[in-house]
């Protein structure tokens, strides 16, 4: 099995080359993570690209949907913005409407969100005797999507055993692929 | 269990694995045939360099896992602005200092005094392409002179029909083009 052609290159390889190897798959992983990171600086979100992940939203958004968001603290927030939020002590973000908004003179500010295509206002999402949110459980806002493309990644999380498939190969395709 | 004598075997149809096998192939015989030492000093520029870019991004990561953002904002600025410069020294390390060197061999002095003389191999294949070129240049150690021959082959006149390397004619052909060059060092 070992006298496969394709794998007459990497046995030729000596230690520096393998090690180089190595460093290219890392240099693949580290370019997709600074870019990741430097998106969370630029946009001030915690979470910049996020998947629409419900039907609450439509017509306007659809499961699937991929969201851009940016976080500007400085920016207030208005009736009619279209907020992405986590509820505290729980992981999933929440793609929602303001609706209301209480502001005081401090600058501190509490607001009520609810779904385009729900009957009735988010208080039921919300955490037991929550009943406004904050400025800090807000991700950040959307300015902008893109349509379908996020369906890869709800199918890829419904079987992750396809997701580590997928990312297994693409590793090892990266690894044993010996560069001229 | 293959030994390091048995014939190179590779799919003569992928560019990748032709490119690598001659390379291959050239670089045991000048270490076997002429006796130079190989150094490493471009190669471990390269590593030093990729290893230095993947620290600063895994240093970032844990930096942010430890302290989340916002804390981490400056020294994520940082790292990924580090990051993105080693990126760009990498490209220009590999575009120019190698450029297609896949071997430095040493020939040390026999007396032990003057510094070594430095043979390097350059190749190039182009994509989907059979013309193999082979660059030898000699870098005097004493006059620091440069001298080089270059050469372009088909892989065709090396691999045959089931993709072995005919070593023993390429061994001709890379000695002949070394040879070449020694002949003009003691003309000159």
């Amino acid at each position: 099995l070992l006298d496969i052609s394709f794998l007459s290159d990497l046995k030729r390889m000596n230690k520096r080359q393998v090690f180089y190897q190595f460093l290219s798959f890392g240099m693949i992983v580290s370019s997709a993570l600074m870019i990741w990171k430097g998106l969370i600086v630029a946009t001030g979100s915690e979470s910049p690209v996020v998947v629409v992940l419900s039907g609450s939203m439509e017509p306007g958004f659809y499961r699937g949907d991929l969201l851009f968001l940016t976080n500007d603290l400085e920016d207030p927030i208005r009736a009619g913005d279209i907020a992405v939020f986590r509820i505290k002590g729980r992981d999933i973000p929440i793609v929602h409407r303001v609706l209301q908004v209480h502001e005081r003179d401090d600058g501190y500010v509490k607001f009520l969100t609810k779904g385009d295509n729900n009957a009735i206002d988010d208080r039921g999402l919300y955490a037991p005797g929550q009943l406004w949110l904050e400025k800090g459980d807000v991700i950040g806002r959307a300015k902008g999507f893109v349509p379908y493309i996020g369906m890869v990644t709800i199918v890829m999380n419904d079987y992750p055993k396809f997701k580590y498939a997928v990312l297994g190969l693409l590793g090892i395709f990266v690894l044993l692929n010996r560069e001229a | 269990m293959s030994q390091e004598n048995a014939p190179i075997k590779i799919d003569k149809w992928d560019g990748n694995a032709l490119k690598n096998a001659l390379d291959d192939a050239a670089k045991k015989i000048m270490n076997e045939s002429y006796g130079l030492v190989e150094s490493f000093k471009l190669i471990d520029g390269r590593l030093a360099l990729c290893s230095m870019a993947v620290s600063c991004s895994l240093f970032a990561l844990l930096w942010d896992f430890l302290y989340p953002f916002p804390a981490s904002k400056t020294v994520l600025i940082i790292c990924v602005a580090c990051y993105f410069i080693l990126t760009g020294v990498i490209s220009v390390y590999l575009l120019y200092f190698e450029g297609g060197v896949f071997y430095v061999g040493l020939e040390k002095d026999k007396a032990g005094i003057d510094p070594d003389d430095k043979w390097t191999l350059q190749s190039s294949l182009k994509k989907y392409d059979d013309q193999y070129c082979l660059k030898i240049t000699y870098t005097g150690g004493v006059s620091k002179q440069t001298r080089s021959v270059e050469r372009v082959c088909s892989v065709t006149e090396f691999f045959d029909e089931e993709g072995t390397l005919c070593y023993d004619l390429y061994e001709a052909t890379v000695k002949g083009l070394k040879d070449s060059l020694s002949a003009d060092k003691k003309a000159k």
